[in-house]
């Protein structure tokens, strides 16, 4: 039987784990406005989150009776790059961490 | 019934634009504000078009800002550039359903147009415009 060779196991250093922790829990907010249609809301969360009809339906009532809606939660950079493509389609915007 | 739209999504994918050339030209306006108010820091519409992404931080990540201004040019220039098609592929109307949305809102809100008692009581002619914008983005966004 040959000698069992050293098999590298691949181990996340604390650096890299804090940071990981830290990255989860931002959250993509989009606020209500008096101008914008629903349908116009509807579709863009569909296509920039990919969410079926209904839940994007969902959010956008959210949105419209609650003044606001989380409609994306995760890491900071993700978060931002969303945010940033919900802006581009013209709604109003921001990221917040979670409390 | 198709006749009376504006937009409709056809069975190749895509996208017919029945505007008239009153339809184009408000398009145009709207267009054409986007592309300078990306161009100018001035504009009145800056304020729309530099929002904050993170509101608890002085400044945003100039990469990320930098990329909004990017992708809100391009698709500016591309509705711009696509203007007098009669069809539009799906990323052309993505691009025009964006820089409209984008003119809507830049216009509202330059107007001071944030509540709807505020839109209630706002001028014929301002009034006019915002529903000529919603207008136009609902019968595109029916084409998604």
């Amino acid at each position: 039987m040959p000698a069992q060779s050293p098999v590298e196991v691949p181990v996340e250093s604390p650096v890299r784990r804090e940071r990981t922790v830290r990255d989860f829990g931002w959250n993509v907010v989009v606020w209500n406005d008096p101008v914008t249609p629903m349908t116009v809301v509807v579709v863009i969360f569909k296509r920039i989150f990919g969410y079926p009809d209904t839940r994007a339906t969902q959010l956008m009532l959210t949105v419209h009776h609650e003044g606001r809606a989380i409609v994306w939660s995760g890491s900071r950079e993700r978060a931002e790059s969303y945010c940033v493509k919900v802006q581009v389609a013209g709604l109003q915007c921001t990221i917040e961490q979670d409390r | 019934m198709s006749a009376h739209r504006l937009f409709v999504r056809r069975r190749d994918g895509r996208i017919q634009v029945r505007l008239n050339e009153v339809g184009r030209s408000i398009a145009r306006e709207a267009f054409g504000h986007v592309v300078a108010a990306e161009r100018d820091p001035e504009h009145e519409w800056g304020a729309t078009l530099t929002a904050p992404v993170d509101p608890t931080r002085d400044a945003d990540d100039p990469v990320t800002t930098l990329r909004r201004q990017q992708a809100t040019a391009t698709n500016a220039e591309l509705a711009v550039a696509t203007l007098h098609e009669e069809f539009l592929t799906d990323a052309e109307a993505w691009a025009w359903l964006c820089t409209l949305q984008v003119a809507l809102r830049a216009t509202a809100v330059s107007r001071g147009l944030l509540t709807d008692e505020k839109l209630a009581e706002a001028d014929s002619d301002v009034l006019s415009e915002v529903q000529t914008l919603q207008q136009f983005l609902f019968e595109l966004a029916a084409c998604f």
